[in-house]
């Protein structure tokens, strides 16, 4: 671009200045004047006519291919050329030996360079934009106002942008890097550092445009809050539908189902036992059965031969035979109660656990089972009560308190203690306590107006 | 009194209380498990082993007539002996072995059930027991080789 800018110039300067006489013309010229004088005159002056006519046909000759006026032209494109290199200036001063059209070309050239080098090339562009990008995003890091602080930014393109975002309030885009900081570094604020910059009571004095975006990202908030709150307390009805949907959320009357079963299947195992001890009972009464008859076999035997020693030999065989058949009898009946009262037992366990189900049916079901897996649950819960006080505090509205005449009800007297017993240990009870009754009276409309 | 025994076995068909002198009682064991023999009339309910021989077990209430309740427990078979001649009557309860010095002949009175089949009545303080002519009924039942045993048991049953 600038050789070609520089040729352009050079051609017109030619235009410009006139073309000195063809070297041909004036050679042609002297040899005719040369011949005319060696016709003219004869010997040794003639010669002398003719070398001199010659020579000065050659001075002129070499003086019309080399004229001066050609430097002075050259010079001019090559400052020009040097001016498009180092660039030119806006307002820049015409040298005195650019006169007439050359000081309107030098002029040109200097703007053309100067454009070139501030903004007419893309590249250099986005590098500029680049680097107020990166000086205003480090000012806004710092804290800092980057219109107040850099003056090329007031001039750069980022200027109505930085603008905007000051009249915007869009600053507290520090207050939520803060936030993510602190997610990272831990739910304690105190580990932050010490020249970390916290919010300052001068953010209360908002527009309403920022108040507006505040009150709607904070009703979002509360919305989830609550829903979180409603699955935590088991759903309007009494039932959770997270315990439902959860094999570990269980009600009380599934936990007297397990309790039930799980006892009725020792007892069913007990059961089980007591019939293998019933089978053997029965191999023992067999056995006993078999010593009958062979004492029975010993005394015929002794009676019909009339020995009196085989007959007390079969009479002690017939009294051990008896006293086994009174133990089987006597392992048969206990065999048999304890079958019975198991048999009893179980019935009365499920007749229990109907009427335990019955009387928390009766209760109503508020008590739902809060299982281990919902203490993330209530640290979320906690989480965000934190976040929603720290909208409110941009907002410049104090922490809302439960009033006075109006006392919690009933089930926000169960579920608040339960989540704060089981959540996380916090840095301050008052804090908790306080984004209890910020879910708990928070009402978005009614505490955002005022 | 001389009852001409030491002793007898005593059980139950029924109504009636039976009694086997012991000196025909060769010994008792369980019929819990009898050998079915095929073609044979009712009373005989099966064979069963005694000290290695093969008897023949007789069912004496269905030959009597005797509807005995048939329950879970064992059945036992009572086997007499005459010579070499054995056979067994199937009773539904251990029978129990009664001293002859508690027993006493009691006055005989005709029965028309048992017709010419009771040899006796015997009994003790609590019970009276009929003593029955065990050979005549089995020989009723499978008659003696060159005996017309049928004719002979339909006629000391009276029919």
């Amino acid at each position: 671009m600038p050789a070609q800018r520089g040729m352009r110039v050079e051609d017109e300067a030619r235009q410009e200045t006139p073309s000195p006489p063809p070297v041909v013309v004036v050679t042609f010229l002297a040899a005719l004047l040369g011949g005319i004088a060696g016709a003219m005159a004869s010997g040794v002056m003639a010669w002398i006519a003719i070398g001199a006519v010659a020579c000065g046909g050659a001075y002129f000759a070499s003086r019309a291919s080399a004229p001066r006026k050609s430097m002075v032209d050259v010079a001019r494109p090559r400052r020009l050329l040097l001016l498009l290199d180092r660039g030119g200036s806006a307002e820049s001063k015409v040298p005195p030996e650019f006169a007439g059209d050359w000081a309107t070309l030098y002029e040109r050239v200097s703007r053309l360079a100067h454009d070139a080098r501030s903004n007419a090339a893309p590249g250099s562009e986005l590098d500029q934009f680049r680097k107020h990008a990166d000086l205003a995003a480090s000012l806004l890091r710092d804290g800092k106002d980057p219109l107040a602080e850099a003056p090329e930014l007031r001039a750069g393109p980022l200027q109505s942008l930085l603008e905007g975002m000051r009249s915007s309030g869009s600053l507290p885009v520090v207050s939520r890097m803060r936030l993510g900081e602190e997610e990272l570094i831990g739910e304690d604020g105190d580990t932050l550092p010490p020249d970390w910059p916290k919010p300052s009571g001068e953010e209360t004095a908002r527009p309403p445009g920022d108040i507006n975006a505040f009150e709607s990202g904070l009703k979002e908030l509360i919305r989830e809050i609550e829903a979180l709150r409603t699955t935590l307390a088991g759903g309007p009805n009494g039932e959770g539908t997270a315990a439902r949907d959860d094999a570990a959320l269980r009600t009380p009357a599934q936990l007297v189902d397990a309790v039930v079963l799980t006892a009725a299947d020792g007892i069913e195992d007990l059961a089980a036992g007591l019939m293998r001890a019933n089978e053997l009972a029965s191999v023992a009464e067999r056995v006993t059965n078999r010593a009958t008859l062979l004492a029975l076999n010993a005394a015929l035997e002794a009676t019909r031969s009339g020995s009196e020693a085989f007959a007390a030999i079969a009479e002690e065989t017939r009294r051990l035979a008896e006293f086994a058949r009174e133990a089987t009898d006597t392992i048969s009946r206990l065999s048999s109660e304890i079958e019975y009262k198991v048999g009893e037992t179980i019935t009365a366990i499920h007749a229990t656990s109907e009427d335990a189900k019955t009387s928390l049916a009766e209760l109503g079901g508020s008590a739902v089972a809060v299982p281990t897996s919902a203490r993330s649950a209530r640290v979320q819960v906690v989480r965000l009560l934190d976040r929603s006080r720290e909208l409110l505090k941009c907002l410049g509205i104090s922490t809302p308190r439960q009033p006075a005449e109006n006392p919690p009800s009933a089930k926000d007297r169960n579920s608040t203690p339960d989540i704060v017993e089981n959540g996380p240990p916090p840095a301050d009870n008052a804090t908790v306590a306080e984004g209890m009754l910020l879910i708990e009276g928070l009402k978005p409309g009614a505490h955002l107006e005022s | 009194m001389n009852l001409g025994t030491r002793g007898a076995l005593t059980f139950r068909l029924g109504d009636y209380s039976f009694a086997v002198r012991v000196e025909e009682a060769g010994g008792i064991l369980d019929a819990e498990r009898l050998a079915q023999l095929p073609g044979v009339a009712e009373p005989i309910a099966g064979v069963a082993a005694f000290r290695g021989e093969m008897v023949p077990v007789v069912d004496l209430a269905a030959y009597l007539g005797i509807e005995v309740p048939i329950g879970p427990g064992h059945r036992y078979a009572l086997v007499l002996f005459r010579g070499m001649d054995r056979f067994a009557i199937l009773v539904p309860e251990i029978p129990r072995l009664v001293s002859g010095r508690d027993l006493r002949e009691a006055p005989p009175a005709p029965d028309p059930e048992l017709g010419q089949l009771l040899e006796s009545v015997l009994e003790n303080d609590q019970d009276h027991f009929h003593c029955l002519n065990y050979w005549r009924i089995f020989e009723s039942i499978i008659p003696a080789a060159g005996a017309s045993g049928g004719s002979r048991a339909s006629m000391d049953r009276g029919y």
